[in-house]
Order: structure tokens, then C-alpha cells, then sequence
């Protein structure tokens, strides 16, 4: 095998469900940030400003109306990651909560100074300043993504069940205070998952070197080189596994 | 011209004969146990007589209720100066009841969203003064737009010393006045959001602001670094060389 036709051997790394849930979400989390940001019709509590809330209760046609679809919308997109999450429980869910919740404390601290270091002053400062420009190899996830996922899905879970709380404040099914509660802790916890969001888009679509992990969303494969260069346990794993088989047809 | 509807109360002539009381229940529908307006009884100190006090919502114009409602559904009308509830908007969190001085606001029972006097807004909108207003015998209540010079109230305001009812930690500057004296002036409590309104402002606002603009500062700053150093190779590029020519440290994979 030449180092050319290794070169463009692709691996399959996202499977055809495990992407139409992350463009589902990724459509119900635009709309949802969108409307719910619109919401918060008070200027002593609406960070972004009232032009955002003008600018989206016009474009929805009242708050009423906005209300409505930000209620809608969550309910579709936390009832439908729910069933996703139970469907693919094994094949899935807990596989993904296992990847992300395993760390290696000294590789992946290395990894987490390194990497923001490459990224934003440079290897050649790094190099005068004494530091091997060199990151440590990841798996399946990087630890990067690991801190993005991590509360991405837990997160995930606060918004949605403080969401419900609030939808169901007028069926007294909680006392206002939680109601109250909830909608501080809906809006700090969507606040903080919005920062780690800016960093996953800026990495998995815009940053130098990435192109191969966005088209692999929509294709659901990666070339193996980019695998090696990435995520070189897993594409250890898969490679020595079964080599020349797609991991998808097992 | 935009108007600013104002009540202008004379509490010496409440006899306490809670038609005002009763006519607010009724037009407003109000149910039993909770109220839109209210008399406050105190003793007289020269004599053995009682004073009456009317009140309702003040429609402040620094309504501490309406910067606790996180969702705009409680507002100040700029086009009249009424305090409204956009019953649609409301999602009946609460916060706005503690964050009144005065007591204005309940949670409706049954629609499970907060209400409170509008001055009658359906009754306005036919022409007619709000239902307290219409029914007082002896015309304790007097209700008019103060930005119109020649309105009863604008005149009384200008003619007679007035007093407000407001609690001194708070004042929300209510747009009700009452001529010359009026007790008990005591009473309103501080304008108090509940706790997670008070930290959603103080804490949460800075928080998320700090948060998200510094990190997409630092994608900015790593876009600018991409488009300005676009030869520089990567770390794994580098890492990678140096791994094909066997100097990385094979310590690092455990």
C-alpha cells in the first residue's frame, strides 16, 4: 500500500443517526437561543440588549408568538434527544457518556494548555518560551471536546427539565419559588453552554486544519490521516482492529 | 400627546363604605379571598374617629415589579402610565408580587398568572372611569390624565398640598396622591425582587456577559491568528514529524 492510497483511506467516524441528531439539535439549540434570548423582555436582565428583543418579537410577531414557539421548539428538541438517547441507549448513549467522562489527568492537562497555547500565540512562541509545540495524542474525543460535551449533555438535561418547570408553572405542579429558581438556572446554565458552543463551532468548523471533522458530520467519514493526526488512539484502536473494514458495518 | 393616568385620593371623605371594594370584585371579576384595591383603617389621633384610606396598584413610575418580571409581561404603559400584565406573556413565576410595596399584585387562582388593577382598561376603553371611581358617593377618588393641564386632577395636583404613601427604602414614586393628609402612611414594605431575580441581575447578567464575551474574544483572537501566521504549521503537524522520525516520547501513551 502506498503512503498516498493510505492517505486517502476515510474511516467511519460518526454513524448516520449520531448525525441527524446533532443537526437536529443544532437547529432546535439555534431557534431556542434565537427566541429565548428574545424573551427576556427586561433591560435590568436581558444581556445581549432591548434591540435583540425588539428585533425578535417583531421578526415572531409578538412575544405571545415567540413564547409559543420557544415552548414548542423545546419540547421537540428535549423529547426527541430523550427518545434518541433511549433508542440508542447501548449503541449510543452510554458509549458517548463513557468516552466523554474518561480522562487521563497528566496527558490531557498537557493537552489543555498545549493546545489553546498552538492556537492562539503560536508554535514558535511556544519554542522560545521552552515548550514542545508537540499535544498529546487523544482518542475519540480530545479532552477539549470532552469539556464541551460534558456540559452540552448535562447542561443539556438542566435546561430542559428547568424548561418544563416553567412550562408547567400555571399547572402548579412546583411551588413558584422553584419556578423562579428554574428560570435562573435555565438562563445561567444556557449562558455558559453558549460559551463553550462559540468554541466548538470555532474549532470543529472554522479552525485551521478541521474542514475534514465538519464534512465528516455530513458524511460520517474522516480520511485516515486526519484520524492518525487527531485522534490517534482511536484510530489505533480501529485500525488494528479489523483494518480494512468500515467499523459501521459491524 | 401621551397621557399619564393619575388617581388623586381625598382619604377624609372614606367613610369606609367599601362600594369601591365591591365594584372592583365585580367589574373585575376578582375572586373571592383576593383583591385589586383596598381601605386602610386607622385611628384618628385628635379624636376618637376612624380614618379611611383608599388605595390601589400605584402605577409607579419606578415600578420595582415591572424590573422583576423576566419576561416583560408586567410593563409600564409609556402611552398611558398604566401598570399592565400582558396576561399571554405571563408564565406566573411570581416574582413581581414581593417586588410591590403596596401589595398590588396576587397570583390569580385560577388563571395561575398575576393580577392587579389596569384602572379598568375594557371600562376605559367604552369612555367610562374606572369602576371605583364611577361608584365612590362621595367622590373620595378622583381619576385623570395629569398631563393634560386642564384635567380636574392636573388642577387639584397644582391647587392643593398632596402627600404620596411611599416606604422610605424604597420609593417607587407612586401616581398616587392623596390632598393634604392622609393615614396610615407606614405601612408599604421595601420593594424587594425574590432572591433569584436579585441574583440573576447582580450575578447571573455579569456572569454570562464575562463568560461568553471573553471566550468569543479568544475565538476572535484565534480566527485573527489563523488569517495573519496562515504558514505556520500546526502542533499536530509538527507532533507528527516528529513522531515519524522516532524523537516523540513514548512516555506519553502510558
Amino acid at each position: 500500500m502506498t503512503e498516498n492510497r493510505k492517505n486517502k483511506q476515510v474511516i467511519r467516524r460518526h454513524s448516520a443517526h449520531a448525525m441527524i441528531i446533532h443537526w437536529f439539535n443544532t437547529v432546535c439549540w439555534g431557534v431556542l437561543l434565537v427566541t429565548g434570548l428574545g424573551l427576556v423582555d427586561n433591560p435590568v436582565l436581558q444581556p445581549l440588549g432591548m434591540w435583540w428583543v425588539r428585533f425578535v418579537h417583531s421578526a415572531f410577531g409578538g412575544g405571545a408568538q415567540l413564547l409559543r414557539v420557544h415552548i414548542v421548539c423545546g419540547a421537540i428538541w428535549s423529547i426527541g434527544l430523550l427518545l434518541y438517547g433511549i433508542i440508542f441507549l447501548k449503541s449510543a448513549t452510554l458509549v458517548f457518556i463513557k468516552e466523554i467522562l474518561t480522562v487521563s489527568l497528566k496527558r490531557d492537562l498537557r493537552w489543555l494548555i498545549k493546545k489553546p497555547l498552538t492556537m492562539t500565540v503560536g508554535p514558535k512562541i511556544m519554542r522560545r518560551l521552552g515548550m514542545t509545540p508537540e499535544i498529546p495524542d487523544q482518542g475519540f474525543y480530545n479532552v477539549g471536546q470532552k469539556l464541551f460535551a460534558i456540559p452540552a449533555l448535562f447542561g443539556g438535561m438542566i435546561i430542559a427539565v428547568t424548561g418544563w418547570i416553567m412550562t408547567f408553572s400555571k399547572q402548579d405542579l412546583t411551588g413558584v419559588d422553584t419556578v423562579q429558581w428554574s428560570i435562573l438556572i435555565h438562563f445561567i446554565t444556557v449562558g455558559l453552554v453558549f460559551a463553550g458552543l462559540l468554541i466548538h463551532i470555532y474549532m470543529a468548523a472554522i479552525a485551521k486544519g478541521e474542514l475534514p471533522a465538519l464534512i465528516s458530520m455530513f458524511t460520517g467519514k474522516v480520511p485516515a490521516d486526519y484520524a492518525k493526526h487527531h485522534h490517534r488512539f482511536w484510530f489505533e484502536e480501529v485500525t488494528s482492529q479489523e483494518p480494512e473494514s468500515d467499523p459501521s458495518l459491524r | 400627546m401621551k397621557s399619564k393616568l393619575t388617581m388623586i385620593i381625598d382619604s377624609s371623605k372614606c367613610f369606609h363604605c367599601k362600594a369601591c371594594l365591591v365594584a372592583c370584585q365585580l367589574e373585575n371579576q376578582v375572586p373571592v379571598g383576593f383583591r385589586r384595591n383596598w381601605v386602610k383603617v386607622s385611628p384618628l389621633d385628635s379624636t376618637d374617629g376612624m380614618h379611611f384610606q383608599p388605595g390601589n396598584c400605584m402605577h409607579c413610575d419606578k415600578p420595582t415589579c415591572v424590573e422583576a418580571c423576566p419576561t416583560g409581561a408586567t410593563y409600564k404603559d409609556s402611552r398611558d402610565g398604566v401598570v399592565k400584565v400582558r396576561e399571554d406573556l405571563c408564565i406566573g413565576c411570581g416574582s413581581c408580587i414581593p417586588s410591590c410595596p403596596y401589595g398590588a399584585r396576587y397570583r390569580h387562582p385560577e388563571k395561575k398568572i398575576v393580577d392587579k388593577c389596569d384602572y379598568c382598561a375594557s371600562r376605559r376603553e367604552t369612555g367610562k372611569l374606572p369602576a371605583c371611581v364611577e361608584i365612590c358617593p362621595t367622590q373620595a377618588r378622583l381619576f385623570g390624565d395629569l398631563n393634560d393641564v386642564n384635567s380636574p386632577v392636573a388642577r387639584l395636583l397644582k391647587s392643593k398640598k398632596t402627600v404620596r404613601v411611599v416606604n422610605n427604602e424604597t420609593d417607587t414614586e407612586p401616581m398616587i396622591f392623596y390632598v393634604n393628609q392622609t393615614a396610615p402612611r407606614d405601612w408599604p414594605v421595601k420593594a424587594e425582587a425574590p432572591l433569584p431575580i436579585q441574583l440573576w441581575r447582580q450575578v447571573a447578567v455579569p456572569l454570562v456577559k464575562g463568560v461568553t464575551g471573553l471566550t468569543g474574544l479568544g475565538v476572535l483572537f484565534m480566527l485573527g491568528r489563523q488569517l495573519v501566521a496562515k504558514d505556520e504549521p500546526l502542533g499536530h503537524d509538527t507532533h507528527d514529524e516528529a513522531r515519524d522520525i522516532g524523537i516523540n516520547d513514548r512516555e506519553q501513551k502510558e
